[in-house]
């Protein structure tokens, strides 16, 4: 397969990901369409890396990997910690820098 | 058509689909569920392009490990949080979104089709190729070589990412 077959289907699950952020009210929902961007960023580093015959793509998923997996645990318990003080996580309420 | 072609159109499709599940279900259990097929997805994927280790840690890291902790916190929250209840407080903000999501893939589509193509200059040698080093070494083998020869510092980052990354939980999570 061209490699741009592969970039495309990323360029998709991208932009999926970028429509969850701006329609979905649910923060763990948008949580996911982060997950889901990076995923799609993932998929063209391994594809160029495979058209590159180069390992260097493949160090990048890892990396990204390992931020990703940050991201959630920090992200996961700031959610939790909000929902404790106010009960309710709808992110329009969410407009304050403080409790 | 080839079975590569077959493979690949039957996987872009299954993705692609999952991924709109996970933005389209109301029930965000249901959305962690299709998450979880897209990643599962996104690792055959991977297979397919002959990155067999980035597959399989995809598969335990992703679907596994980090997915385990989002069905916690949504299964913990979920039953208090009903989306369809919550006022539209933006009523033409799904419109908006939509023309530009639009915009965005048509963007990147044209860009993709139509750019200049990634300069073949920069594949590897075949002395030092991944295929080459796969095939003498092993998969598993030649990333090793690669993450511990030119990206040894970065991996050292990482360690300490996850460091903060731990102790930033347990802040969080102790009582206030």
């Amino acid at each position: 397969m061209p490699l741009s077959a592969y970039l495309i289907v990323s360029a998709i699950i991208f932009t999926v990901g970028v429509l969850g952020v701006l329609i979905r009210r649910n923060p763990l929902i948008i949580f996911m369409s982060i997950e889901l961007m990076l995923n799609a960023v993932n998929l063209s580093f391994v594809a160029i890396s495979s058209y590159l015959d180069s390992a260097d793509g493949q160090m990048f998923v890892f990396l990204v990997l390992t931020v990703a997996a940050a991201e959630v645990v920090v992200g996961l318990a700031i959610i939790v910690s909000i929902f404790r003080t106010r009960r309710n996580i709808d992110v329009d309420d969410m407009n304050l820098l403080r409790g | 058509m080839t079975g590569v072609q077959i493979s690949f159109f039957v996987l872009a499709v299954a993705s692609v689909a999952s991924a709109i599940g996970v933005i389209a279900f109301k029930n965000a259990v249901h959305s962690a569920l299709s998450l979880i097929l897209t990643l599962l997805f996104l690792a055959l994927f991977y297979l397919q392009l002959g990155a067999m280790f980035i597959a399989i840690v995809q598969i335990l890291i992703y679907a596994g490990a980090i997915m385990v902790l989002f069905l916690f916190v949504v299964t913990m929250l979920a039953s208090e949080v009903d989306e369809t209840q919550l006022a539209d407080r933006i009523p033409w903000q799904r419109w908006v979104a939509g023309i530009l999501g639009l915009t965005l893939v048509a963007a990147l589509s044209y860009l993709l089709f139509t750019g200049t193509a990634i300069d073949s200059g920069a594949k590897a040698t075949a002395a030092n190729s991944l295929s080459h080093v796969v095939a003498t070494q092993g998969n598993t083998e030649a990333f090793g070589l690669a993450l511990f020869h030119g990206f040894v510092f970065p991996f050292e980052v990482t360690s300490l990412l996850i460091i903060v990354a731990v102790l930033g939980a347990m802040v969080l999570g102790r009582k206030a």
